[in-house]
């Protein structure tokens, strides 16, 4: 105490001697240009000596050497060091800094600082995503977190995303990770029943404003995940959303439109109708000559017919004088005009969406309110979606050591949606690629009408029957969670959170008596609603003290119990009065279903965290969680995680390394779990669905097994954390092996049981990988800031075991037209294509060839490059033919910030791995289906005497079903890199702004997919999940102009 | 820490005494399978759901109809691609086209009755048998010898080809996921499905019970097996059986168009109920597929008559089975759609809706051509009962002379059981138990293309004639394979 007091006075005697001047000055920030207030400011050098910036992120000091240097910090932002150089004003704009290890950061339970936390975490803050115009934060995410990888499943508006987090690691069960919002698991995946219908998605994280969420946190190892127990093993996203800064009021306005006039990429572009009606002709011309011995003449005068036949009553007619397709014309009443469908059948969409934001903050409260409404159109006429979204979060402190925490939101979404399968009579994408041509017209060539019939095959015209149907999905979601923090002693909190969440979808879905869907039963609508809730009750204490200046520690203990409960009720009508009325209550025929499920969940779960001296780090964690998804005997489960961390560079041996400002070495390894899907997956059941004559009717629906258990995953994952140069370049490397063990499987069985397949836990998958995030700032100085950073992810999944090593042959769940065919395979790939080599097309014949892939004998025999072939694909053996899962991939991005502009652009990649076309067999079909003859990638490829080195085998009208096997013929690389968003904004300048009291304003440009480099340049790289491409909407190029105001 | 350690375990010991009860969560619309049949009243929601389960589109509710006329020779198509037409080309593999729902559904059913036959033996066995439980239990022996034999008819060589080659896997009782049965011999199965014909006929009330099995649909399913077994005596006795009650009589010439609007009529010896709401297809219905292309919308034009079934219709063209055959597309002309599946021309059904229409199953006309078959084809013929019983159905054609005693010959009752059953799913196992040749219109298809995958006339030496053990019994039977009908590789 005396040592400090003569430094004072020493300082002070020192301080008289020089000149003193007095320093005046705002801080700002340089995200939005706003004040920061409570910023500190300290003169080098000097104790004691300090400020601290008021609501205005104003400061002063009276007395001051005017050779002095003041330091400006704020949490979250770089410090600066200015020297004040005589200068009385001295403005400082502070810019933020996301590799800063003080950072905090929400983990599990609770908060930790960056460099303290021993798990494997990314976090993705407001800035990275706000831009981007997205109904959902899934999309934004899209290569900005190492070990992430997110597909669409659909460019419809309102559609959901797949998440993965490193990897699959489950057969049967869910992939998907786990969300917390503010702390409490929620509802998340599909929202409503329309799927079983129409095939689309409802995403029920949608609900969630992105101009809500303050920051989003991807828990990756099991150090991080485990105390999630056994939902963790997916990974685990938190989200937090915003809260008031302590300061003035401020009022955010935001609001953006955006068009998407075309789509991202090329999609399975179509032939001319001219090339179309060739490759007609020329169909049932090579039938004729090359395969029934007909004369060309013959051949020629059959294939007019057909051509004749289903487009004369259109105003076409067709001629070929000397019997080929040289002189093939084209003629009739509407001879030279052909529909452009693509014209109706697609639009310029457009999104809107406006944000309104009022938060602050005093000492003992804070508040954050927002309303926001966003309207977001498909390219395909009749999807839509929009969204209205209010949230209030509150904190009031009660006392000194008391505080309740509310958080509410409240949102309402719409959303038609659209049929994505290969649904042939009505998915517009696939008839605009598939069945309509030009030659096909939405009106009688005779009479002018409205045409209702079957275009050939199954295309209606859509033009008629869009006013012929409606299909609606309406959500509104609740959730509101409330949390109440006492603080026993100071090192002793109790914090108890009771949330409720609840998602209400009604789903309406009506066929007028004249739609072909509606027709059998004279016309039906159906109102479904689906109630989903879920109650959650978390309690934990948490302990954290220091000793003895170096031995901290920190101890957690609580328990959790969780309800979920969703309730299904459905009224249907058939025999409907009148298309004017579209309700349940006009109806004829009246059906009805109603039924609830749901499951539960205990939990008590334990942390203990240990530093010594900054510099060595522990922590251990273990839950106990018991899920009525579970009989008896396997319901509880225990999952638990140990890891450690070392600040080599706080290290004395570290201190002579400049160039190295952090080094951490962190360890972690644990277990954590998943549990099957079915909520009563282990019960033997009898259902009641089969009503007959009127009466009651059931039977028994599963065989189960009783011991139904966890999967349970064992995560090891080693991490260096570098920071160089005083961190204007940090990174991080890391390793992490995972095997999931325990599986669930649908186990195929033998038919005869009376069942496909019954669910067991048996099978072993094995994740492991390299994850790299590297970041840093390539030039930075008062006027202008350049950074860059890259995220690269290598994730090997493989098949370690199987049920008896018995392979399991499996097609992809989507759409629910086995469109991919996969093997689980020991030692295989997870997502191993499987199904027969394509050796291409004989040049001579320009038939398909098939590599035998066994020692069978073949009626037809060939070689190919040396090996044997066949050209009867039935002789050739099925094998694994490729893999989706990617070498390499991940994002790019490069901020260039200068005076008020900032100029972001954000990349996403994948390197090695093969999609599969599963819409190719449509549009580049051999000719048996003829209608299947429009893409211009087989017009230009297709094998002709003239073309002998082609692609695609000639067109015949044969039933050859080559084009429908699995093959290779469908498989392409996935390469792909995509400029994914670019970002330009602008600040308006202060001196202009502050004469319409308005602290700031940025205008911005968003640009979504405007650029793709892709290996396979036929359809959209950017496929789902499953690594195919089907008739699923595909992605837009998105064009948003935005501006946002604060006050 | 102390403290916190005792609080932990306090409210630990509170929450884990009762969690158990908070664990058990019980689905709202099933039950546990082990206790759902505990009384006459669960055998009969169980036997209504096994009726359901018959209407699949997999079985009688569609597919299994279209597969004994498409590849019969009586359906002829016009374009193809519009589906299902596989079963008329043969295009069939192990792994494409294999039609492996036939399989799945059949075995389905069957494991629905060998659970309600186990499950009402152990309530008999505790003492607690009733009449009720008799007959439910006599109904579920029928179905599953219908089901076997409508199985080794689609899996196996017919009975009188070879019956010492593989039928079915034969299973009486619930089996457990693990099982791999592997195939017994078509004999085995034959003598199996009558072994449960035998034993439930007198279990089976000897009154009608709409949509369901009785005495006389078990009679006349052996009648049915019988014949195919080539026992003529015992398949007459059994039809005579069938014909000689009250209980169900032949249309009149004037009621017969009408009897396919109306439910259970009075030849409907076992008729499996659709309703609006239940197993109705829609515009995927039988009735829809064999209706003209684009008549209605969604009728789809699948399948219609052949040249050679018209041609055989039209020996008189006052034929009153010309009643159910309307113009197909080919031509204003051509009789070639068939109404039996939407209710006649009207399209009611027989409810009022087009696609809810019942399967009739077996009907009474059928017995009495059986019954002609079988007397003319018993050690002694006797030629007065074939020429009476096929004369009770040829007079639906009145400009044809009635057969007699000395005219009366096979060709007469197979032309009579084509024009009569025509779509009811009979033709196709008629010719292979016939041994006759069956000769496809494929000069019907416009404009014509190729079809490869069988001969223009087959017969039964045809490896096809018989559908392949399915890719996925195989996948996770795979001894089976072993046991793959021959012909099929890979």
């Amino acid at each position: 105490m005396k040592k400090s007091i003569l430094i004072v006075l020493a300082l002070l005697l020192v301080n008289m001697a020089m000149a003193q001047m007095k320093v005046t000055g705002t801080v700002t920030s340089s995200e939005d240009g706003s004040p920061i207030p409570f910023a500190t400011v300290l003169v080098q050098g000097a104790r004691n000596v300090g400020a601290s910036t008021d609501l205005d992120g104003k400061y002063s000091f009276d007395n001051v050497s005017k050779d002095a240097v003041l330091i400006f910090s704020y949490i979250g932002f770089t410090t600066q060091q200015v020297p004040i150089n005589g200068r009385s004003v001295i403005n400082v704009v502070l810019v933020p800094d996301a590799t800063r290890l003080d950072e905090v950061m929400v983990v599990a339970y609770g908060t930790a600082t960056k460099g303290t936390f021993t798990g494997a975490a990314s976090v993705v803050k407001n800035d990275a995503i706000k831009d981007v115009p997205s109904i959902t934060f899934e999309n934004a995410l899209n290569g900005k977190v190492a070990g992430l990888q997110i597909t669409t499943l659909s460019g419809q508006a309102g559609s959901t995303s797949a998440i993965r987090v490193r990897g699959i690691g489950s057969m049967n069960a869910s992939n998907e990770p786990l969300y917390v919002i503010d702390g409490v698991p929620v509802v998340s995946g599909n929202a409503g029943q329309m799927s079983g219908y129409i095939y689309s998605t409802s995403n029920v994280m949608s609900s969630l404003n992105t101009a809500d969420i303050e920051s989003i946190t991807v828990l990756k190892d099991a150090a991080a995940s485990s105390l999630y127990g056994s939902r963790a093993a997916n990974g685990v996203i938190l989200i937090t959303t915003k809260r008031g800064k302590q300061g003035r009021t401020i009022v955010n306005f935001k609001a953006s439109v955006g068009i998407t006039p075309s789509w991202a990429t090329d999609n399975y572009e179509v032939a001319t109708t001219e090339q179309q009606v060739e490759m007609y002709y020329e169909n049932f011309w090579n039938a004729g000559v090359y395969y029934q011995n007909r004369t060309q003449q013959d051949a020629s005068v059959r294939a007019l017919q057909q051509l004749n036949n289903r487009f004369a009553k259109h105003g076409y007619t067709f001629t070929a004088p000397d019997h080929t397709v040289k002189t093939l014309t084209i003629g009739g009443d509407r001879a030279g005009q052909y529909f452009d469908w693509e014209d109706v059948l697609f639009r310029t969409s457009v999104y809107q969406t406006y944000d309104l934001s009022v938060s602050g903050a005093t000492e003992s409260s804070n508040y954050y309110t927002s309303l926001s409404y966003t309207k977001e159109q498909g390219r395909i006429p009749v999807n839509s979606f929009d969204r209205i979204t209010g949230r209030v979060n509150l904190t009031q402190k009660v006392g000194k050591s008391v505080e309740f925490n509310t958080n509410i939101n409240i949102a309402r979404s719409g959303k038609v949606g659209f049929n994505d399968t290969r649904a042939l009579g009505n998915n517009y994408f696939l008839q605009s690629r598939n069945l309509m041509w030009g030659l096909y017209w939405p009106t009688d060539y005779i009479t002018g009408a409205p045409w209702t019939l079957r275009y050939g095959s199954y295309a209606y015209n859509p033009l008629f029957y869009n006013n012929e149907w409606d299909n609606n999905s309406s959500t509104l979601r609740i959730s509101a969670n409330e949390t109440v923090t006492v603080k026993i002693l100071p090192e002793l909190t109790l914090k108890t959170i009771f949330s409720y969440d609840n998602a209400g979808t009604l789903d309406h879905l009506y066929y007028s008596p004249v739609h072909f869907l509606g027709s059998a039963s004279k016309g039906s609508v159906r109102e479904m609603s689906t109630n989903v809730n879920k109650l959650v009750s978390s309690t934990t204490l948490n302990y954290n003290k220091t000793f003895a200046q170096k031995h901290t520690i920190g101890l957690l203990v609580g328990w959790e119990a969780e309800e979920n409960k969703t309730e299904f009720i459905r009224a249907e009508g058939s025999d409907l009065p009148t298309g004017a009325l579209q309700t349940v209550a006009t109806a004829g025929v009246l059906t009805s279903n109603a039924y609830y499920w749901g499951n539960t969940m205990l939990s008590m779960l334990s942390r203990a965290e240990y530093n010594y001296d900054n510099r060595y780090y522990f922590s251990g964690s273990f839950r106990r969680d018991g899920s009525s998804r579970l009989g008896p005997d396997a319901r509880w489960g225990n999952f638990w995680s140990l890891a450690g961390s070392w600040r080599i560079d706080k290290e004395e041996f570290m201190k002579n390394v400049d160039v190295i400002s952090s080094l951490r070495l962190r360890g972690s390894y644990g277990v954590n779990g998943t549990l099957p899907s079915a909520n009563y997956g282990w019960r033997s059941l009898a259902t009641y669905g089969n009503k007959y004559m009127e009466q009651s009717g059931g039977g028994v629906s599963t065989i189960a097994d009783a011991s139904l258990s966890w999967e349970t995953s064992y995560t090891s994952n080693i991490a260096l954390e570098f920071g160089l140069l005083d961190q204007r370049i940090s990174g991080t490397v890391e390793f992490f092996n995972r095997d999931s063990k325990d599986l669930l499987q649908d186990v195929p069985t033998s038919r005869v049981t009376g069942f496909g397949s019954t669910l067991k836990n048996i099978g072993e998958i094995n994740n492991k990988g390299i994850e790299i995030e590297l970041s840093g700032d390539i030039i930075k100085n008062e006027t202008i800031t350049w950074s860059a950073g890259i995220t690269a992810s290598s994730v090997k999944s493989t098949v370690t075991k199987l049920y008896g090593g018995q392979n399991i042959i499996w097609n992809e769940p989507t759409g629910g037209d086995a469109r991919t065919k996969f093997i689980y395979q020991e030692g295989q790939s997870t997502l191993a294509i499987y199904g027969r080599e394509w050796a291409g097309v004989d040049r001579e014949t320009g038939k398909n060839v098939w590599y035998m892939n066994n020692e069978n004998t073949t009626t037809q025999p060939t070689t190919v490059n040396g090996r044997p072939a066949t050209f009867r694909y039935q002789d050739a053996s099925e094998k694994i033919i490729g893999n989706v899962h990617p070498k390499l991939f991940g994002g790019f991005n490069t901020d260039v910030k200068w005076k008020g502009f900032s100029l972001a652009l954000n990349f996403t990649y994948k390197l090695g791995g093969y999609t599969y076309d599963a819409a190719g067999r449509d549009v580049t079909d051999d000719g048996y289906y003829w209608e299947r003859i429009m893409s211009k990638d087989q017009y230009d490829n297709r094998w002709t005497p003239e073309n002998k080195d082609a692609k695609y085998p000639q067109r015949v009208a044969v039933d050859f079903e080559d084009v429908n096997q699995k093959s290779s013929r469908h498989m392409h690389d996935a390469d792909y890199l995509r400029l994914k968003s670019l970002t330009l904004s602008y600040n308006l300048p202060k001196s202009i702004l502050n004469k319409v009291k308005i602290s700031n304003t940025r205008i911005y440009f968003n640009g979504m997919n405007l650029w793709t480099l892709a290996a396979y340049k036929v359809y959209d790289p950017e496929v789902n999940e499953y690594g195919s491409r089907g008739w699923e909407t595909p992605i837009g190029k998105t064009y948003t102009f935005g501006v946002e105001f604060s006050f | 820490m102390k403290k916190i350690n005792l609080l932990f375990t306090v409210l630990g010991i509170a929450l884990l005494s009762s969690c158990e009860g908070f664990l058990d969560v019980k689905p709202s619309d099933s039950a546990a399978a082990e206790t759902s049949i505990t009384n006459a009243n669960d055998a009969k929601v169980v036997m209504s759901g096994l009726m359901r389960k018959l209407t699949s589109a997999d079985y009688y509710g569609r597919n299994f109809v279209l597969y004994g006329d498409a590849k019969g020779g009586d359906f002829a198509i016009r374009s193809q691609g519009r589906g299902n037409d596989a079963l008329y080309t043969f295009n069939h593999s192990i792994s494409s086209n294999n039609y492996g729902g036939y399989w799945a559904q059949m075995y389905h059913c069957i494991l629905q009755a060998n659970n309600l036959l186990l499950n009402i033996e152990k309530i008999i066995e505790a003492g607690n048998g009733t009449a009720a439980l008799n007959e439910y239990k006599g109904q579920a022996l029928t179905t599953r010898a219908l089901i076997y034999f409508d199985l080794v008819r689609i899996y196996g060589k017919p009975y009188n080809m070879d019956k010492a080659s593989y039928g079915v896997p034969l299973v009486l009782e619930p089996l457990d996921a693990s099982a791999q049965p592997l195939r017994a011999s078509v004999e085995e199965v034959y003598t199996q499905i009558m072994k449960d014909l035998t034993d439930g006929a007198p279990l089976l009330a000897k009154t009608k019970v709409n949509g369901f099995l009785n005495y006389y649909g078990n009679m006349a399913l052996q009648a049915r097996v019988n014949l195919y077994m080539g026992k003529y005596t015992e398949a007459l006795a059994a039809a005579e059986v069938v014909m000689g009650t009250t209980l169900y009589s032949l249309y009149s010439n004037a009621n017969w168009n009408g009897s396919w609007a109306l439910p259970f009529g009075s030849e409907s010896i076992f008729e499996l109920g659709v309703y609006a709401s239940e197993a109705n297809l829609g515009t995927a219905s039988l009735g829809y597929y064999l209706l003209r292309l684009a008549k209605v919308t969604g009728a789809s034009g699948w399948f219609m008559a052949s040249d050679y079934y018209l041609a055989r219709l039209n020996q008189d063209p006052t034929d009153v089975r010309f009643g159910m055959m309307e113009r197909d597309e080919s031509s204003t002309t051509r009789l070639g759609s068939c109404l039996k599946y939407v209710g006649g021309p009207a399209m009611l059904g027989d409810k009022g809706v087009a696609s809810s229409t019942n399967i009739k199953v077996i009907r009474l006309s059928e017995i009495y051509l059986l019954a002609a078959e079988a007397a003319l084809n018993l050690p002694t013929p006797d030629k007065t009962k074939a020429s009476n019983y096929l004369n009770a159905i040829r007079k639906r054609a009145p400009a044809l002379a009635l057969s007699t005693p000395v005219d009366v010959t096979m060709s007469m009752i197979e032309d009579e059981r084509s024009k009569e059953l025509f779509a009811e799913g009979h033709r196709y196992f008629d010719m292979i138990r016939w041994n006759k040749n069956i000769e496809f219109n494929d000069d019907f298809i416009y404009p014509a293309v190729i079809i490869s995958h069988r001969e223009k006339i087959i017969n039964r030496t045809f490896y096809k004639t018989i559908l392949p053990i399915p890719q996925n019994e195989i996948d996770a039977n795979p001894k089976i394979a072993e046991q793959q009908n021959p012909g099929y590789v890979n």
